[in-house]
């Protein structure tokens, strides 16, 4: 339990810590979210209005005022007003896209675990064979290839050239999403380019993961005891390998969940799909310090609780972190 | 009772057909603003994206310049104006009978209110442009409602050119707007106008429709039922929209438009007409571009075939003479005047080096590069914002090009936030940057020459360039204070001379406007051979509602 609460205190002082560089990291950058504005106006703003405009958007008064007003917002909930889509509450859309960042980033997450943990395992048990001689190298290659190159390609050979997928959008332009058969083709065939484009870099790494996981544990002498006691390849494959190899795997999952909400920039900007990456993007762009910060205490949150969450299973799982204080 | 079910049947079907038969409406899509999200508002002089869908569809002003053809500009909710022989002030004739979409009349009180409200509610972008005694700026003093019909807008000096301010105006309905106490903040849910397009249908975040104001003026000849605004975030996103047929007008940067765009479809059609120039900003306070044969010897080092052809892909305009914008005011150049200065713009390194060799700018320290005649050395950087592409190439090509006559001039390409930022300090060296159009040349040079723009901290992005020539503010308080063309038509020859002569910025090109159609569902768009209004739709081009209004749609021929 000890062990718990010191994690405890350690999150709540890590969320203290990231809220801060929140508030300060947007204001950093150069420019502020006037620019927009001054763009769009081309030459018909006077800098007296200008002025007007930044008071409008409430950042007059000194950092330190602005920081505590944050901090008090932030305590109510309150996200605060966006300036890319002023005047809309800069939850409103915060929660929109991070609904349809959970569905694509998630399914292409567990879709890249489950690929990448099925051929690891295949290609550790018959390592040197040909599936691994042949595969192994690809995915190290997939996994180099840069995400952008991927998606663009795709997005131009089946969208564009072949135009067999939608050029993007989460689901068809006038459909109204619902829990009905047409809202989840609709919903399901614009994903496969997004979720295809993610899945094709990232299943690599879990690939590699696994297999040298499992090649390690191939020669421990459990295994060698299993195999001795005429247990069938099937078992001592699954049941004393591949079971051992997965827990770091796990760990590795229970990360990649808790970034989830970080976006898929590059599928999202590349097939226009309405998710966190491409809204914070946008937002750093055009400097909406309210959408930045917002993105990023949900970022920091679900990381903490990803965290959280895989520290309670350690104890769980690990007898060693319970005996508080044993030594 | 299976006959009666078939019965219902029966009636569901035709039900069906005839609501289908009843719902062919004609529908246009078009991408004015890149955004990511549809938001509801539909506030006209909010600028971060509502005022590309509402301006001009669904509020109209009271007078839609004709930018290319001044002499054939539309009237808006006024019928005519009318300036005082005095230029004190300027009278509009409002449209009689003109109702709002909700059925309320539109009078003079509507137009009124809207300059006082503009007035109380500084905060709120309206554009009126006030008279500020402190500032010694602005020049609107009041207006005056001389019957239902009739508003007199009153000025501070006399100026001939007041009108362009108050024209481009949306009048606000004051039944609506007088309950609104906080307009930035307010995001107008139910739209009122006296636009063709005033009624919010089937908004979602992906898309929103705008569809026919029942009380529009002309609805007996408009034949487009909604337009529709597909969420688009970007320019690939359009550009692969209207290649492959789900957007009808587009507005947005094309490259290799031959390759990529036009082969897809026969209907796939662009056509880029010259548009704002593009110049090369210098910061003429500090050495070397204080110096005229400098300036000089830039400008004609610079090859700007190469910027045209490969640095803009062959999709800008070339531009004749030194005055700080391309041909986009061939009625108002005087090429006589001007003949003598077209040289400048001829690339020409040998004569350059010559003018710097005379000049004392030689290569004084023997690291290669030449130095000013005070023996300090010459490093300049060139700020463009990364991701521009065809101005990165351009600089890209000018750096090669200095390079050649012995000046080390950079490129630098920071992230467009920090190069804005440094507009207003004058902390640059040389930027390129574009110019403000209008439909008259006067604006462009107000922009780039109004001495209250170049205090350091307040700079404009015209102005930036910082020299004052007092016989262009001349020229320029002459042309506003005359309403007699032939004298404008002098005076504005008279300052395309001096830029010319003084070379405040270096003439580069002129971008195009971008413009992509589709023949599919419209035709009867304005292209080359009927070039009878601007014919991109970005908010600002107001003349964009009567392009609109004058496709045909394909279906109803």
């Amino acid at each position: 339990m000890a062990f718990l609460a010191r994690r405890l205190g350690f999150y709540f002082a890590a969320f203290m810590v990231a809220i801060t560089l929140n508030f300060f990291l947007p204001r950093w950058m150069p420019g502020d979210p006037t620019t927009r504005i001054f763009m769009a106006l081309r030459g018909k703003m006077r800098p007296d209005q200008m002025e007007m405009l930044k008071k409008a958007y409430g950042y007059d008064g000194s950092l330190l005022e602005q920081y505590g007003q944050y901090l008090w917002k932030l305590l109510h909930l309150d996200f605060g007003i966006s300036t890319v889509n002023f005047p809309e509450p800069t939850s409103s859309l915060l929660f929109y896209a991070a609904g349809w960042t959970l569905f694509l980033v998630g399914v292409a997450t567990f879709l890249s675990f489950g690929i990448g943990l099925v051929m690891g395992i295949y290609s550790a048990w018959h390592r040197g064979g040909f599936f691994d001689s042949v595969f192994t190298p690809i995915n190290v290659m997939m996994n180099a290839f840069t995400p952008a190159v991927v998606a663009l390609l795709l997005w131009y050979a089946f969208a564009l050239e072949w135009a067999v997928f939608p050029l993007g959008r989460a689901h068809d332009i006038n459909l109204v999403p619902g829990w009905n058969w047409e809202s989840a083709v609709s919903i399901s065939w614009h994903a496969v380019l997004p979720v295809l484009s993610i899945v094709l870099v990232n299943f690599g790494s879990w690939h590699l993961g696994m297999r040298n996981t499992m090649i390690n544990l191939l020669n421990e002498d459990f295994v060698v005891l299993a195999k001795a006691k005429g247990l069938s390849d099937r078992r001592v494959r699954y049941r004393y390998v591949a079971r051992n190899a997965i827990l770091p795997q796990i760990t590795s999952l229970a990360l990649s969940v808790g970034f989830v909400f970080g976006g898929a920039f590059i599928s999202e900007v590349v097939f226009n799909y309405p998710g966190l990456g491409k809204f914070t993007l946008n937002a750093i762009e055009s400097r909406d310090y309210t959408f930045i910060q917002a993105q990023l205490t949900l970022l920091t949150c679900s990381v903490l609780i990803a965290n959280l969450i895989s520290d309670v299973l350690n104890v769980i799982f690990d007898p060693r972190l319970r005996t508080s204080g044993g030594h | 009772m299976s006959r009666t079910l078939m019965m219902l049947a029966g009636a569901a079907l035709l039900g069906t057909a005839l609501t289908t038969g009843a719902q062919a409406e004609v529908i246009i899509r078009l991408a004015p603003v890149h955004t990511d999200a549809m938001v509801e508002n539909y506030n006209p002089y909010n600028y971060s994206g509502p005022q590309a869908y509402v301006q001009d569809f669904a509020y109209e002003p009271l007078w839609i310049y004709n930018v290319w053809h001044p002499d054939a500009d539309f009237p808006g909710l006024a019928t005519s104006f009318d300036i005082a022989p005095d230029l004190m002030s300027v009278t509009y004739h409002l449209r009689e009978g003109e109702k709002w979409s909700d059925g309320q009349p539109f009078t003079a009180d509507d137009v009124v209110f809207t300059y006082n409200y503009a007035k109380e509610h500084r905060d709120y972008p309206v554009g009126f442009d006030f008279y500020d005694e402190a500032q010694q700026s602005g020049i609107l003093t009041g207006v005056e409602k001389v019957d239902d019909h009739t508003v007199k807008f009153l000025l501070q000096h006399p100026d001939s050119l007041a009108h362009l301010n108050i024209g481009s105006i949306f009048p606000l309905p004051e039944h609506i707007w007088k309950d609104v106490a906080d307009p930035k903040n307010f995001a107008n849910p139910n739209l009122v106008g006296t636009g063709p397009f005033t009624q919010v249908r089937d908004f979602s975040r992906n898309s929103f429709k705008l569809c026919r104001n029942p009380n529009y003026r002309e609805n007996a000849t408009n034949t487009i039922d909604c337009i529709e605004y597909p969420q688009l975030s970007d320019n690939l996103q359009v550009i692969a929209a209207i290649t492959n047929g789900d957007l009808d007008w587009a507005t947005d940067g094309i490259t290799d438009p031959d390759i990529t765009y036009t082969p897809k479809s026969p209907d796939n059609h662009y056509w880029l007409p010259a548009d704002a120039g593009t110049n090369l900003q210098l910061n003429t306070t500090k050495a070397p571009f204080n110096n005229l044969e400098f300036r000089k010897a830039m400008s004609m080092a610079i090859d700007r075939e190469t910027l045209l052809d490969i640095a803009t892909f062959g999709l800008t305009s070339p531009a004749k003479y030194p005055i700080g914008e391309g041909m986009f005011y061939k009625d108002w150049i005087d090429d006589k005047a001007l003949e003598p200065y077209a040289y400048l713009l001829n690339y020409d390194p040998d004569a350059a080096k010559k003018v710097l060799d005379d000049a004392g700018f030689v290569d004084k320290d023997g690291d290669g590069w030449r130095d000013n005649p005070d023996g300090t050395p010459i490093a300049f950087k060139m700020a463009v914002p990364s991701g521009w592409d065809d101005w990165v190439n351009s600089l890209q090509t000018i750096s090669e090009n200095l390079a050649d006559i012995g000046v080390n001039a950079k490129m630098e390409t920071p992230e467009e936030g920090a190069w804005f930022e440094n507009i207003p300090t004058g902390n640059f060296d040389v930027y390129i940057m574009w110019t403000n159009l209008s439909s008259t040349p006067w604006f462009t040079y107000h922009s780039m020459f109004n001495p209250r723009t170049m205090t350091p901290g307040t700079l404009n992005e015209q102005s930036m360039h910082q020299m004052r020539i007092p016989g262009i503010e001349a020229d320029l308080d002459a042309i506003s204070g005359t309403a007699d063309i032939a004298v404008q038509k002098a005076k504005v020859t008279d300052i395309m001379t001096q830029v010319a002569e003084n070379l405040p910025v270096i003439t580069l090109f002129s971008n195009p406007a971008w413009y992509e159609y589709s023949t599919r569902n419209f035709t009867g768009w304005p292209d080359a051979d009927n070039p009878w209004a601007r014919p991109n739709n970005p908010a600002g081009v107001h003349e964009r509602v009567k392009v609109l209004l004058s496709l045909k749609p394909k279906a109803a021929q």
